[in-house]
């Protein structure tokens, strides 16, 4: 009995002090981390999110390898990356041009491009081997690649579900099974998760998204927790859960509209640049903007009547409705992305 | 709505509903009649899907169970309707399997009629470390926990929506609410399973379906073998669970129409905590409650499959 009593004390000081930390952070920036010379893998980086992840990561003088389903957005990519490496090189040789000597830089960052469907296990296990061979070791690993169907569940034909589910879901397992065992054994590395703030709370007309999302959440929690016993702690996790983002993705989603000035679709580059703070601060957590964290606070401890009340004030509860339809629309117009 | 209006009413509400919740605590809810209902429980075969068919029959319903092991599935059918069922129909099926229940479910709408109360009971957990935990079980485990809760809604659901009568029961987990060491792809398949009915939940709100509810149970470990082994850090805050009364409580939750059913009542607290506190003291909390070491002695039991 004394036994948690003891430790119920000690727990409350730690609490507090935390608190004061936390306070303190927003008070005094963290230093980032430099990533230079690592090897970083982005899942999904042909388009939206990927592609501005890949661009910060190469500014920062990473060595990417672009993971994508279409090669050609992926190769896109990786043309606006080596750009990027080229402006990073191009102030020294300019000075070294002048004797005729070229000084050889001593790292030189590269893309590598792959086509991969992370939906297929077996895909993402050769392409993982692949990598290994040819690039190195992974240091960074981006969870990135999402897919919606963008049908009403009941419309919904079924190979679509267990696809956003797939490459949602179950891609993460197959990403984490092929570069987390040597992150554990050197004890080095970073997991990222891109899922969404449709992983913590839901809303009508996407479920195979939120399930998928939500699972993606609920396995980064379990494995951040299993990395976290096996007191590896040159293992980071960080788990990015961002509002509606103005990609391709979720295009004509709209909250009411008296709120959107407040609330609007998120631009990609502040979304990114914010996660990118929190991965080079080893964050565990973040969520762009900081109200998604109130949103969360508050369906954790209302009751569900309260919360679907707000949710109908905010629109939010049919705020997919004009996705839906303008993605029925395009289909309908024979006019649908090759994305899905 | 004017929208200054409109805000007052939602902050009025949403006052009246933390008090009403606040009420519910000490006087019970009106329970509703569901006899003559038809119900249907996957993984029926043992544990808490056994109980809940033996409740349920005692309510006068008829009932459609569904397991993966015949001879469970059979004992469980001679229980319910030696309980009161108004009938009793059994059927094989593996979950994991979407054809398969597609199958039976068409078999089912044949046989029985339109379900109205739709229990997806059926789970599984391999217990393994993420990273020796074979693919083929990861999947398995996905495909039971959440993948067969997309085909029996899609199977069922229309029913309820034409008659805009129904319930949809999703025993989860209180995994599916915090990650837990030693139950990656449990927990993934848990969140999932839970976001999953909360989206269909909304969705029938937003299409005025409000005849059709919906009631998500997430109780921490009960004692059915399932999670044999396991040890709990501080009983008094969080027993493991005695079937008997988790079942009673789900029968409670059901016949209210509640919406979230947490057990033990700390998990609200818990829950509740866990997404309010930053992630590192969400960790303390957890260490302080055991939540890494609970799979530490897991042995489980093995699924027979006929």
């Amino acid at each position: 009995m004394m036994m948690i009593i003891a430790e119920f004390f000690v727990v409350i000081l730690k609490v507090m002090w935390a608190f004061v930390a936390a306070g303190a952070k927003w008070v005094v920036p963290r230093k980032e981390k430099s990533v230079a010379g690592q090897v970083c893998v982005i899942t999904g980086a042909g388009s939206g999110l990927g592609r501005l992840f890949a661009k910060e990561f190469a500014r920062r003088g990473a060595t990417l390898v672009l993971w994508d389903i279409n090669s050609q957005s992926n190769e896109e990519t990786a043309e606006m990356v080596r750009q990027i490496y080229k402006e990073l090189d191009a102030p020294p040789l300019k000075a070294e041009a002048v004797g005729g000597v070229e000084e050889v830089p001593t790292f030189q960052p590269h893309v590598h491009t792959y086509v991969c469907d992370v939906g297929k296990r077996e895909n993402v296990y050769s392409t993982a081997e692949q990598v290994r061979r040819e690039v190195g070791e992974v240091d960074i690993l981006i969870n990135n690649a999402g897919v919606v169907s963008g049908h009403h569940l009941l419309e919904c034909p079924d190979e679509l579900i267990e696809r956003t589910m797939v490459v949602n879901c179950h891609a993460h397992f197959w990403t984490t099974k092929a570069f987390l065992p040597k992150m554990l054994e050197l004890n080095h590395g970073h997991i990222v998760t891109v899922a969404s703030s449709l992983g913590l709370f839901s809303t009508a007309g996407v479920e195979d998204y939120c399930a998928s999302k939500f699972g993606a959440i609920g396995f980064h929690e379990s494995l951040s927790h299993e990395i976290q016993v096996s007191e590896k702690d040159g293992i980071s996790m960080t788990l990015v859960c961002p509002y509606l983002v103005d990609t391709e993705l979720f295009k004509g989603c709209r909250i009411r509209k008296e709120i959107e000035p407040f609330l609007p679709p998120l631009k990609p580059e502040f979304c990114v640049k914010q996660a990118m703070r929190a991965i080079l601060t080893d964050q565990p957590m973040v969520c762009t903007p900081r109200i998604v964290y109130m949103v969360n606070f508050m369906k954790s401890i209302l009751p569900f009547d309260a919360i679907v009340c707000m949710y109908r004030f905010l629109g939010a509860d049919k705020c997919m409705y004009p996705f839906l339809a303008q993605r029925k629309e395009a289909m309908n117009n024979n006019e649908a992305k090759n994305g899905i | 709505m004017n929208f200054f209006l409109e805000t007052i009413q939602v902050v009025l509400l949403s006052i009246w509903f933390n008090v009403e919740s606040f009420i519910h605590l000490f006087v019970p809810r009106k329970r509703k009649n569901i006899s003559g209902e038809v119900v249907l429980i996957t993984g029926a075969g043992s544990g808490i899907g056994r109980l809940m068919a033996q409740e349920f029959a005692a309510l006068g319903t008829v009932l459609v169970l569904w397991d993966i092991n015949k001879d469970g599935v059979k004992e469980t059918a001679r229980l319910a309707q030696s309980n009161g069922a108004i009938k009793v129909h059994h059927y094989l099926c593996d979950c994991s399997d979407k054809n398969e229940v597609y199958r039976v479910a068409d078999q089912v709408k044949r046989e029985v009629g339109d379900v109205s109360i739709l229990v997806n009971n059926a789970g599984i957990v391999t217990g393994k470390k993420f990273i020796d935990a074979p693919d083929s079980l990861i999947e398995k485990t996905m495909e039971v926990n959440t993948m067969a809760h997309f085909w029996t809604y899609k199977a069922f659901l229309p029913a309820m929506i034409a008659n805009n009568h129904g319930h949809l029961v999703s025993i989860a987990s209180s995994a599916g609410l915090i990650g837990v060491n030693g139950l990656a792809d449990y927990c993934a398949s848990k969140f999932a399973a839970v976001g999953f009915a909360e989206s269909v939940g909304l969705e029938l709100l937003a299409t005025g379906k409000d005849g059709v509810k919906t009631t998500i149970v997430c109780p921490y470990f009960i004692n059915t073998g399932m999670f044999d082994g396991c040890q709990t850090k501080w009983p008094t805050v969080l027993p493991i669970l005695d079937p008997h009364y988790v079942v009673k409580q789900i029968l409670y939750a059901v016949l209210t129409d509640q919406v979230f059913l947490l057990l033990p009542r700390s998990m609200y607290l818990i829950a509740g905590l866990k997404n309010v506190l930053p992630v590192k003291q969400g960790l303390l909390l957890g260490r302080y409650l055991g939540a890494f070491n609970l799979m530490d002695t897991f042995k489980g039991r093995n699924q027979k499959r006929d």
